[in-house]
Order: C-alpha cells, then sequence, then structure tokens
C-alpha cells in the first residue's frame, strides 16, 4: 500500500457477547409471530378439544364405555402443531431475519450463534409452559373430564424434568432442522430446495430398504418401545446437533438476494 | 490521505458471467463518492462484497486496512442501505428503529425521530403495507441515523418523490459536515447527485470505466457548439465522444480542452459549455464511446 490506510480504533469495537445478543433481541423484538399467536391458537384448539370431550362425555354415559374413550383420548395430536408452527418460525427466522441482520453488518457467525440461542431460549419457554400445563392436566384429571393434551401419548408422564426434557429436545429438533432447511434455501434458492427434499426421499427410502431387507422392523419397533420416550429424546440430539451445526456451514458461504 | 476502502483487481463470476471483471479502485476517508452506471454494470455486487455480503472470486478487497469477510471490526462500521433490502415478517418501522441502536454505535435516536417526521414514515405500519416511496424512507433514516463510518446507499430512494429526494440530500450534506463520514452512493439520478459527489465510480458490465474526483470527471468532457463547417473543422483530429446537430448546427462532446484551445474556439464563434454528470456517464457508458475510453 502506498497510503496509511484507516485503522480501526480499539474503543469502538464491541465484544462477541454484545454481538450475539443483539441478534437474540433483533429475533425477539417482534413476538407477535412467535409467542402470542401461537399461544392464541393452542387456547382456541384447547377449547374446541374441551367442547368436545363435554360432548362426548354427555352422550356417552355407560362407565365402561366413557374409559374406553378416555384410553382413546391418549391419542390426541392436538397439541402437536406447536412443533410444526414452531419450525416454521425458525424458517422465517433465518430467511427474512438473515438478510436484514446482513444489512446491519452482523457476521454470518454472531447471526447463526445468536440465532441458536434465540431457538434455543423459545425452545425452553415453550418447553417449561407445557410441562407446567401437563401437571396441570395431571393434578385436574384431565380438566376435570379425563381429557387428555399435554399428557398424550406421545409424551413423557415422568417426574416434570422428565417430561421437560422430551418437550425440549422435540421442540429443538423441530427448530433446528427448520433453520438448516432454511439456510439451504437462503443459499442455494429453489434449487436448494430441490436437492434437500429429493436427498431426504432417497435417505428415507433408503433407511427403509435396508430395515427391510434386513428384516430389522421388529427389531427397530422393540426400540421404538423400550425407549420411548426418554431414549428417543436423547437420539433426538444427534440430529438437531446436526442441523445446527450444518445450517451454520451452509449460512457460511450464504449471500442474501433479493 | 487515507484509503477506506481498497479493491485490487476484484473479479467476480456467477457461473460463466462476470459480473465485475478485474476492477480495482480506492476510496478516500470521509468523502462522497458515486458509484455510478446502468443497471448491471455490477454496483450492486461491489457494494454487496465490500459489506461481506458476497465473496470474491479472485483479487482482494480491503476495508478499514481488513478483509470485511466475517470480520465485526470491519462490519461494525458499516452500514447497507439497499432499495431491495427485506425486512423480518410483520416488522414495522417501529421495530427497524428501536433494534437498529443495537447494532450502530453511532446511531442518533434524535436525529432518526426527526428524519421520521420529515419523511412523514408512519412507523406502527407493517412494512408489507407502506408505500414504495415510505419503504425507501426506512432505509434512507436507518442510513443517516446509524452514522456508520462507513456507509452504502444502494439506489436508496425508489419510489421517493423529488421533494423527499432533496430532503434526503439536505439531511446527508448537513449531517456530513456535522459527522464526517465515507458514503458510497449509487444511483440513475445522477444530476441531481452530481453536486453531492467528490469522487465518481462509473462501471459498465463489470468493468471500471471512471475513477476521478467529481470535479476532474466534470472537465473531462467538454461541449463545443456551433455552425456545423466550423465545429467539425475545429474537432479535427480529435476523439468525439458524442455529435447532435440541427440544421446547420452542430453540438460535439469531445475531452478536455486547455485555455489556448478553448480560447481559440472562441474566436471562431464557437460556445464552449461543461457537459453534465449524467451527459458524461451515458456518453462513457454506451457502445461508441470505448473508442473514445481507449484513446483517453
Amino acid at each position: 500500500m502506498t497510503t496509511i490506510g484507516v485503522t480501526i480504533p480499539r474503543a469502538t469495537r464491541s465484544s462477541t457477547l454484545d454481538r450475539i445478543l443483539a441478534v437474540v433481541r433483533l429475533h425477539f423484538i417482534n413476538p407477535k409471530g412467535f409467542i402470542w399467536l401461537p399461544l392464541a391458537i393452542m387456547a382456541f384448539i384447547f377449547l374446541v378439544n374441551y367442547l368436545v370431550w363435554l360432548i362426548i362425555f354427555a352422550t356417552v354415559t355407560a362407565p365402561a364405555e366413557q374409559a374406553d374413550v378416555r384410553q382413546g383420548l391418549q391419542y390426541s395430536g392436538a397439541s402437536l402443531f406447536i412443533f410444526v408452527y414452531m419450525m416454521v418460525v425458525a424458517v422465517q427466522a433465518i430467511n427474512l431475519t438473515f438478510p436484514f441482520a446482513q444489512g446491519y453488518g452482523v457476521t454470518r457467525r454472531d447471526f447463526a450463534l445468536g440465532s441458536a440461542v434465540a431457538f434455543v431460549t423459545l425452545s425452553a419457554l415453550f418447553s417449561i409452559l407445557w410441562t407446567a400445563l401437563s401437571l396441570l392436566e395431571d393434578a385436574t384429571g384431565g380438566w376435570g373430564l379425563g381429557g387428555s393434551m399435554f399428557t398424550a401419548a406421545y409424551f413423557s408422564d415422568g417426574p416434570w424434568f422428565e417430561r421437560f426434557f422430551v418437550y425440549l429436545a422435540a421442540f429443538l429438533f423441530f427448530v433446528f432442522i427448520g433453520a438448516a432447511t432454511a439456510a439451504a434455501y437462503v443459499r442455494w434458492k429453489a434449487m436448494g430446495m430441490y436437492v434437500f427434499f429429493a436427498a431426504l426421499t432417497v435417505a428415507i427410502v433408503a433407511a427403509g430398504a435396508i430395515i427391510t431387507l434386513t428384516g430389522s422392523w421388529p427389531a427397530v419397533g422393540e426400540w421404538l418401545a423400550a425407549s420411548w420416550p426418554v431414549g428417543i429424546a436423547l437420539w433426538s440430539l444427534v440430529p438437531t446437533l446436526a442441523s445446527a451445526a450444518l445450517g451454520y456451514l451452509i449460512l457460511r458461504r450464504a449471500t442474501p438476494r433479493s | 490521505m487515507s484509503e477506506v476502502i481498497d479493491v485490487r483487481g476484484v473479479t467476480r463470476r456467477f457461473g460463466s458471467v462476470s459480473a465485475l471483471d478485474d476492477v480495482s479502485f480506492e476510496v478516500e476517508e470521509n468523502t462522497i463518492c458515486g458509484l455510478l452506471g446502468r443497471n448491471g454494470a455490477g454496483k450492486t455486487t461491489v457494494m454487496q462484497l465490500l459489506t461481506a455480503q458476497d465473496f470474491v472470486t479472485t483479487g482482494s478487497i480491503s476495508v478499514f486496512g481488513e478483509n470485511p469477510v466475517e470480520n465485526p471490526r470491519v462490519l461494525d462500521r458499516v452500514c447497507f442501505i439497499k432499495e431491495s433490502q427485506r425486512y423480518p415478517d410483520d416488522f414495522t418501522a417501529r421495530h427497524v428503529f428501536r433494534s437498529a441502536p443495537w447494532f450502530f454505535r453511532g446511531w442518533d435516536a434524535a436525529f432518526a425521530e426527526s428524519l421520521i417526521a420529515d419523511f412523514r414514515l408512519p412507523v406502527d405500519r407493517r412494512i408489507k403495507k407502506l408505500s414504495r416511496g415510505q419503504l425507501s424512507a426506512v432505509g434512507v433514516i436507518v442510513g443517516l441515523a446509524s452514522r456508520a463510518p462507513l456507509t452504502f446507499f444502494d439506489e436508496p430512494y425508489l419510489g421517493l418523490d423529488a421533494v423527499a429526494r432533496h430532503l434526503f440530500y439536505d439531511r446527508l450534506l448537513e449531517d456530513y459536515a456535522e459527522h464526517p463520514r465515507t458514503v458510497v452512493l449509487s444511483t440513475h439520478l445522477i444530476d441531481e447527485v452530481s453536486n453531492l459527489l467528490e469522487h465518481v465510480l462509473v462501471l459498465d458490465e463489470g468493468r471500471l470505466v471512471m475513477d476521478l474526483p467529481a470535479e476532474e470527471a466534470r472537465a473531462s468532457a467538454t461541449t463545443v457548439t456551433g455552425a456545423a463547417t466550423a465545429v467539425e473543422q475545429f474537432v479535427a483530429g480529435m476523439p468525439v465522444m458524442h455529435r447532435d446537430s440541427l440544421g446547420g448546427l452542430l453540438s460535439v462532446v469531445v475531452g478536455p480542452l486547455n485555455s489556448e484551445s478553448r480560447d481559440a474556439a472562441r474566436a471562431q464563434g464557437l460556445e464552449i459549455s461543461p457537459v453534465s454528470l449524467q451527459q458524461l456517464v451515458i456518453r462513457t457508458t454506451d457502445a461508441p464511446a470505448r473508442e473514445f475510453e481507449a484513446s483517453a
């Protein structure tokens, strides 16, 4: 260089923590879409379910049949929407907030770390709430009717920390899978999605083929039944962490395009 | 003198297309630099590379003396406002202005408030519902109030009316005088900003075709007007960038003229006038102008 370049005074430098926290705050600045709206939807679904339970128990009066119904209510999918919803939240957070943060001069690394902190925080908040609701559901004998929403058969009916862990693992799984998918979209646009879903389809078919050809379906079934739900929740951390790492690697060379 | 931006031999290819082809230039600290050129000339690509949103294919870029890629020391001091900026879903302008200070240390909230009033921006309306001009105003306000030491405006005022554009020019100049910083501005409205610019970079099809202080750029071409025969005689042998004839009158754009040539022209009854920056850019990025560039 022939001239003296401008260097950066130390005083204006920010700490890594400041920058990551700024990204976390950016994600949480408008909580309407990912806290209040899903809670409102949840409340509505609960209300509708409650009415359905009332109607059922008003018509089914024999005690034996009522017990049968309660058994069936265990397989409620009413609260499962929240996981798909959070996946969409993560997709939006990456797809729209990434180009925005880039305009603010946020590095991809700080954005990825800040987003991960935001996602874990959000997952933890919902897991706490869902755990509390499941305990309440138990305490009230299924809201006084034997209904199931938060203690549905898919979740843990163990102690509170076990329930919390299963919920948390489920939220993290969906959020980070969503984030990694969105990162692929941000980087490669539609072509990235074609390749991603083609690869996913092939992987699922291949896994199915291997299990079928080796005659391992019973073993898989036994394993699922034996490790449900805590063992599965533990295992889900593997794809969750892989998605988080992959998402960051993909984002590292992504360019926000209009 | 010190440069804030140093671009050396930068090429950016997308597949087989060269968006930028061996571009080199420097931008000095605390200047307003115009990045001009036609659509697709590579202006946005340059800005994306300088702000580390995109990556060079070959060549090197230094901003504040360092490579900007994933470099918070550089990016902390940079603000990039582009016409096509996307915002998170359901954001209002208020969300934008509330979060901006977390990222721009120099953010001046009072200045932002006064700009919001100036541009009459509805801050509680969702950004999706804003008009094109209001959307541009959001970017312009962030760009000005952030007081980033290096601010990029890429076509910042699409849809802004003449009053709002002049408001932008006025506020930019006022604030720039009080808080000197480096501004890189790309625009199509060259004549409007020509008084603002201290330096001019012109890109054409990915190549840098002009890199001059604005004063020199303006002096780099001259219009000679008069009777056709007299003009033809006068410009004989000079590379001609453009000619316009109307009846017996001829107007020709040629390179810079020294004072003797000017006197000689005037003695022959010819009129000598400066070329506007816009004219100059049009001439330099026109196909026939290539010969002129090659010979200049």
